[in-house]
């Protein structure tokens, strides 16, 4: 069962010592409570409260990192069946798959292009994840000879080994060992290779099974052979296999239920036959590192976007840079239309601004990405505000006009903000798809 | 002079000895309703004499029924009437029919029956009908004196003549009965949701001119049992039927029968609209101001009686627009009075704060302020374009009746502009107030028996429900537990729902069964229990919009208060904003509550703890905006001196500093009952 | 052995029913049921349980459509028997979506023509259908009794009710026995308090589907992911009032930027892979109806719904 944070509380020392890094036993507590600390932290515990604080406070699911350096990425540590309930945390890795059957040339364009390609949106780049090899050859000569080439790129990504046999992994660790690449996988057979292999280089490793029960199995196998860093692929032959094991993977780690299913999950989403429906369903049901072969631009952008979706932090909007941003090109009499920094707000707007085909300027003051309504009611969106970013964006050397056109709900503000600034206000519409109609009759009115 | 009781009996007793003379049978064309009335009454397909005799006998001899089993066989013997007359419409006509009325586009059904004297009121009453977007069903020698007058008759005209004589009035209520069973769900044999349907959702009336027979009369008055209003220009007395003047008889029956036109548009010459709402209208611009220190002027919504206002009457008492000098300062007296059978007197102080927003909507008009501390100007630009005082009054009167069209069924507006009359309605207007006042101070939790819950901020945290108590409002510091009642009985199936109290668990800490029930149901079975003045068990879920956070301080016996205003550290080793990040979202955090700052000054403020004395820290600035009001409270309470036993950051920002502090000052908290 | 996660629900999703054939009183080839849903998606036992059905969009008045999509058809979308054929034995989706975009047209008032249009396509195509009306106030009332009583007896589904407005669209749905599309801003409380205000009118819930609004995928689609999670979420926790099936439609799909801007020669391929994503992940939160105006989507949809629906192989979970 999980803990609050008053009973873990009654568990603690209390003597505000200090040393676990927080001011005070009380902000420790919350912190286990929120699965965000480490009991072992605390000097002055004994080992019976250690483990049983241990057991309820570590994080359900175990943070795995794959990789070094700047690419590298954690996975895991997630809390939650639902992102409303809180938030899904670390997004997943998709990872490009080669097959050493391939040309060392081909090889080395994947690589290149997950090291180069990039997909800028909403001010984030957002781009793929790492590489994975496979031993399709089952030779290990021809795998470790693939994973040189993947290295000889200095692309310095991420790289997940997939291979049967340990000796083909152990030929191919030769090139990548020190990286820590992610290696596929460990089964019922051959555990114990693996393990050795995986704890000889620091590696996380993939176990796999077709059953929950065979996974449990192989976690408390694999982590008696040493290896904690551990991801679980449930080996789903469709995709209804997929949803349903995954999900309860989730379930029965967050409840704690099942400890021993505390772990990132792995998806190869070729192995469904259905390679778009399965990373669509990997992004959304707990998927942690998905393995896809390169993808063409329309997956491959949707992909990067359905992963940024559902991984925003549903308390905390995306929010725009604040600025002056020009829809078509305007010219000095081109209408401007102040609103938030709420990037729904913004992309909507646009849109809509768009179609009018109207040049126009979007003044985006920074409200911290609330909403127009929520920002007018907690007084975020001020006339100061406004006059301020008026200032700050040199509105004024852009446009030779002093008329500002404001959010409908921010109606309340329109004598405050002439009166703030000197500009004259129009009071646009409520509806963001009204502000063609508007810009057609209102704007067009104006002398 | 026709006694009604006595001619309908006379008429019942006619009807019965008519029935068995039924010879032949009888069908109408185009429906699946059989005789409807019937049908939807018994469930039976009557076609005979004895399928007639049987739902006669069924129905208790009703004499609607008898009406329509007659008349259906008259049709089928004699044939249909010529054009104009419809006799019985077929169900294609009435589905649409239908559709118009669940549609809004019809607003209700009018029966128009008998001889009228004056062709001239008859014409006006049903172009009247017409204007109210009534559907006018007519019957007797009123149709051809209207057609004879000019009056155009027909379905695009939404006046139906149905039959040569009244008898013929029977159709208008087998239409009601076959709308009820089309959209109504009723089903055929249920008499009971039938009568049902036709009191609740047909918005029926009847308008009875004189010359019916005593057969006719029964007719009518049986229609009674559905609900429909009876109202009468002829000489009938007694009975329930309604006596009316022409002129106020289709006022008087869309009353009774609770028919409102909605309002579309404001007759006024400037533009009203949200988006003035923030336009403010400076010296310069104005032509002429009210209150504001520099005259009198207050406002005050009333409520009366049904029936006792005249639906959009303006009244300005005292000089015009005109008569005022540009740049003048004037007195001014805003009186609404509201009717409306949901209407409650409690609702009066919300209803009243919305005068501000309405007259600021006008856009050459701007308010500030409410009851007599009210300011108001008009503007040059929108007096010069013939804006009047009464104009004021009509924007309200239009809003008022826009903006709850449930609630009020009739608004009038009285503008007082004459110096002493002002002066004189504003003593009783503060009267008024104070009597509000004094209703909402006194009011305690155990005065009620029923809480109110709000799920406004559900959005942003799905299993958060905030209970509201007239000692405890919402974390959010905007609702009150009369806000959230009276937001209910508004619109019942709102963000605000009723929660029973139940049985006392805990009466410290304000635990009840029926709260616990609420919760459970309302975070999903997230939260089983609530205690409504506990601090340390099961405390109120979080949202994220609370003004304050009340946490525990074990290490000092007490519990400190931050709100979102500081940003510094507490002596808890956290900021507002790290712990709203940790008890937010809808959790239960024993030890941690979400607040507002108002409840601080609540007399159920820490009670679960042992009262205020487990207050240990605040911030100086909250300490500063509540001094007054809390230390009145304290010394009520007879603890004169504690208000300074309360640390600050300015007496201690850690939690070593305030043990020290506490100590130093003697603070309750340290010798009270462990917190943990 | 690892038994079902127990979730604890104690409600289902309440059943629609969409077309009505021969023996039900209609001209219909089929006719579905939607919804009953005992579980979260695709998790159900029984995999007799409906997959999600995919609707094929077309409309009336092309000009107003995406030019990707009068591009990719071409000619067909100035005939519009043509088109509903097509969508029907080509395309092969399970329900045709019409919308009468023509009424968007300024000062509109040929109601006649639309009368017309409803039984063109209920002649070019005998699957069930879904009428979206006009949004304009002034004509609403008379477009939508011309579509239901066009339409009685099929069992249509109408389109859409919003809490400004629903009186016509309801009266519609009473008087000519059709189910509605009820629809909110995601939000889960609006969209169970339109719920209520059509109850009170009198239109039964299980003539109700739930349209919480979806967004684009990068336009706030996971806004309405998250909705439909929390609706689904809340019908199997027993309330009634939100017990639905849900519908996703994410009509500004092809306007987006990635789509629009797309090179043309990946175009079709970009607005396939944005309608099919947003498609199966809506699907995964609980939508029962997935809405498409790209042909090509359609096939790939009912691809991964057959995967999604296959339970070879032990899990020792069922």
């Amino acid at each position: 069962m999980v803990l609050k944070a008053l009973d873990i509380y009654k568990l603690l020392p209390k003597k505000n010592c200090k040393e676990c890094g927080d001011p005070t036993c009380l902000t420790f507590a919350m912190k286990l409570a929120g699965g965000k600390a480490d009991v072992d932290l605390c000097p002055y515990l004994d080992e019976q409260a250690k483990s049983v604080l241990g057991a309820t406070t570590r994080p359900p699911i175990r943070l795995v990192k794959v990789g070094v350096g700047v690419r590298s990425f954690k996975i895991g540590e997630e809390t939650v069946l639902y992102r409303h309930e809180k938030t899904f945390y670390h997004p997943p890795a998709i990872i490009f798959r080669v097959s050493d059957t391939q040309t060392d040339a081909e090889i080395a364009a994947v690589t290149r292009r997950v090291r180069d390609e990039t997909f800028t949106r909403v001010g984030t780049d957002l781009r793929f994840s790492g590489i994975a090899i496979e031993n399709t050859s089952g030779s290990a000569e021809t795998f470790a000879r693939a994973v040189a080439a993947v290295e000889h790129e200095q692309a310095h990504l991420p790289p997940v080994l997939i291979a049967k046999d340990p000796a083909a992994l152990s030929a191919a660790l030769v090139h990548c060992g020190s990286y820590r690449p992610l290696l596929h996988s460990a089964t019922a057979e051959n555990y114990k290779e693996m393990c050795a292999l995986a704890r000889k280089h620091g590696c996380p490793l993939v176990i796999r099974a077709q059953t929950l029960d065979g996974l449990i199995q192989l976690v408390k196998d694999c982590t008696t052979e040493g290896v904690q860093d551990l991801l679980l692929d449930p080996a789903p032959e469709n995709l209804g296999a997929f949803v349903i094991r995954s999900t309860l993977i989730r379930q029965l780690a967050i409840t704690r239920s099942v400890p021993e299913l505390g772990y990132p999950v792995y998806l190869d989403a070729s192995s469904t036959g259905q390679q778009d429906a399965a990373l669509v369903l990997g992004i959304v049901k707990y998927a942690s590192v998905i393995v896809t072969s390169p993808l063409a631009p329309g997956p491959a952008k949707a992909t990067l976007t359905l992963r940024q979706n559902i991984y925003t932090d549903p308390q905390k909007p995306i929010q725009m840079n604040p600025g002056l941003y020009r829809v078509g090109n305007p010219d000095k009499d081109a209408p401007v239309l102040m609103t938030v920094n709420f990037s729904l707000t913004f992309f909507t707007l646009e849109g809509y601004l768009e179609s009018s085909r109207v040049p126009c300027f979007m003044l985006i003051v920074d409200t911290e990405g609330l909403s127009v309504l929520t920002a007018v009611a907690a007084g975020k969106l001020s006339e100061t505000l406004v006059r301020d970013s008026l200032k700050k964006f040199g509105v004024e050397n852009e446009v030779t006009h002093r008329k500002l056109i404001i959010p409908g709900y921010a109606s309340p503000l329109s004598g405050r903000i002439e009166e703030a600034t000197g500009w004259k206000v129009l009071v646009g519409p409520r509806d963001a798809a009204e502000i063609g109609e508007f810009l057609h009759e209102e704007w067009q009115k104006q002398d | 002079m026709t006694d009604v009781e006595l001619a309908k009996k006379r008429g019942e007793d006619h009807l019965k000895d008519t029935l068995p003379a039924i010879k032949k049978t009888f069908v109408y064309e185009d429906t699946a309703y059989h005789l409807p009335i019937s049908f939807a009454l018994t469930g039976t397909a009557v076609h005979d004499l004895n399928t007639a005799r049987d739902v006669f006998s069924k129905t208790g001899n009703n004499p609607i029924v008898a009406s329509e089993c007659l008349l259906a066989e008259k049709t089928a013997t004699q044939g249909k009437e010529p054009a104009p007359y419809t006799g019985f419409i077929g169900d294609t006509v009435i589905r649409k029919l239908g559709y118009s009325l669940v549609d809004g586009s019809i607003l209700g059904l009018a029966l128009v029956i008998g001889s009228p004297d004056s062709p001239g009121a008859a014409a006006a009453i049903c172009r009247e009908l017409q204007e109210k977007y009534m559907l006018t069903f007519l019957a007797g020698p009123v149709i051809p004196t209207l057609s004879d007058n000019g009056v155009k008759l027909g379905l695009e005209y939404r006046l139906i003549p149905l039959g040569s004589t009244p008898a013929y009035g029977i159709h208008f209520v087998d239409i009601i009965a076959r709308v009820a069973m089309m959209f109504g769900g009723v089903t055929p044999g249920d008499a009971h949701r039938l009568l049902a349907y036709a009191a609740e959702r047909a918005k029926a009336i009847v308008i009875v001119f004189p010359g019916l027979s005593d057969d006719e009369i029964a007719l009518v008055d049986g229609m009674r049992v559905l609900g429909f209003p009876i109202l009468s220009l002829g000489d009938y007395s007694g009975g329930a039927w309604i006596a009316a003047e022409a002129d106020t008889i289709v006022r008087k029956g869309m009353e009774a029968k609770g028919i409102r036109v909605n309002v579309t548009a404001i007759p006024i010459p400037m533009g009203c609209s949200p988006a003035f709402e923030g336009k403010s209208i400076r010296k310069e611009e104005m032509y002429v101001e009210f209150g504001g220190g520099r005259s009198t002027a207050f406002e005050l919504l009333r409520m009366r009686p049904v029936g006792e206002v005249k639906d959009g009457q303006v009244e300005v008492i005292g000089p015009e627009i005109n008569s005022m000098k540009e740049g003048s300062a004037n007195p001014l007296g805003i009186i609404i009075e509201v009717a409306g059978k949901t209407m409650k007197k409690d609702y009066e102080p919300v209803l009243e704060r919305r005068i501000h927003n309405f007259v600021n909507y006008g856009e050459g008009s701007w308010h500030v302020a409410q009851r007599d501390l009210i300011w108001v100007r008009l503007s040059k630009e929108a007096v010069a374009k013939g804006v009047k005082i009464e104009h004021l009054g009509k924007l309200l009167a239009s809003k008022f009746r826009m903006d709850f069209p449930q609630l009020l069924d009739a608004v009038s507006v009285t503008l007082i502009t004459d110096p002493a009359k002002v002066a004189d309605a504003r003593k009783e207007a503060e009267q008024i107030y104070d009597e509000r006042d004094a209703r909402i101070k006194g009011m305690r939790d155990n005065d009620v028996n029923t809480y109110y819950s709000c799920t406004l901020c559900q959005t942003f945290a799905p299993n958060h429900v905030c209970v509201i108590t007239p000692e405890r409002p919402a974390l959010c510091g905007a609702i009150s537990w009369l806000d959230g009642k009276i937001a209910y009985e508004i619109s019942p199936s709102g963000a605000n729902q009723p929660v029973e109290k139940g049985t006392v668990l805990n009466a410290q800490n304000g635990e009840f069964e029926g709260v616990n029930r609420f919760v459970r149901k309302a975070s999903h079975g997230e939260v089983d229990r609530c205690s409504l003045y506990s601090v340390m068990e099961y405390p109120m879920t979080c949202c994220g919009c609370f003004e304050a956070i009340a946490l525990m301080l074990p290490e000092v016996n007490g519990i400190m208060v931050v709100n979102r205003e500081f940003k510094g550290i507490t002596p808890s080793g956290m900021t507002f904003s790290t712990l709203a990040g940790t008890i937010g979202g809808g959790a239960q955090t024993p030890g941690f509550a979400g607040i507002s700052k108002n409840y601080i000054l609540s007399d159920r403020f820490l009670q679960g703890e042992g009262g205020i004395e487990r207050l240990v820290w605040m911030p100086s600035p909250l300490k500063d905006e509540l001094k007054n009001r809390l230390v009145q409270k304290l010394v009520e309470k007879g603890l004169g001196d504690f208000f300074d036993k309360i640390a600050d950051e300015t007496k201690a920002m850690t939690i070593e500093e305030l043990m020290v502090y506490l100590e130093k000052v003697g603070h309750p908290a340290l010798a009270m009952k462990p917190l943990v | 052995m690892v038994s079902d996660a127990q979730f604890g629900w104690s409600g289902t999703i309440g059943e629609v029913f969409l077309g009505a054939t021969k023996a039900e009183g209609g001209t219909r080839r089929v006719s579905y049921r939607i919804g009953g849903g005992t579980t979260l998606p695709f998790l159900e036992k029984e995999t007799s349980s409906p997959s999600p059905l995919i609707a094929f969009e077309l409309c009336d008045y092309p000009l107003f459509w995406s030019p990707i999509i009068r591009n990719y058809c071409g000619d067909l979308v100035n005939n519009l028997e043509e088109w509903t054929k097509t969508a029907d034995t080509t395309y092969k989706a399970d329900l045709i979506r019409l919308h009468l975009n023509s009424t968007r047209q300024r000062n509109f008032t040929d109601i006649p023509a639309v009368g017309k249009t409803v039984e063109t396509i209920l002649s070019a195509s005998s699957l069930p259908l879904i009428i979206e009306g006009s949004n304009e106030p002034k004509i609403d009332s008379e477009v939508f009794q011309r579509c239901g009583e066009t339409g009685q007896g099929e069992r249509l589904l109408l389109g859409t009710a919003e809490a400004s407005h629903y009186r016509s669209i309801a009266a519609a749905a009473l008087a000519y026995n059709h189910s509605l599309i009820a629809q909110s801003p995601i939000d889960v409380n609006l969209a169970k308090q339109l719920n209520i205000l059509l109850k009170e009118i009198g239109v039964p819930r299980d003539h109700i589907i739930i349209d919480p609004y979806t967004g684009a995928l990068g336009y706030g689609f996971e806004y309405s992911y998250s909705a439909m999670e929390r609706i689904r979420f809340a019908a199997l926790k027993g309330d009634m009032d939100l017990a639905m099936p849900l519908i996703c439609s994410a009509a500004d799909t092809l306007n987006i930027k990635e789509v629009r801007e797309a090179n043309p020669a990946v175009q079709d391929a970009v607005a396939v892979s944005w309608e099919f994503y947003t498609g199966i992940a809506a699907a995964a939160a609980g939508a029962e109806i997935i809405c498409v105006r790209h042909p090509k989507t359609i096939g790939m949809l009912r691809q991964a719904f057959a995967s999604l629906k296959a339970r070879a192989g032990p899990a020792g979970v069922q």
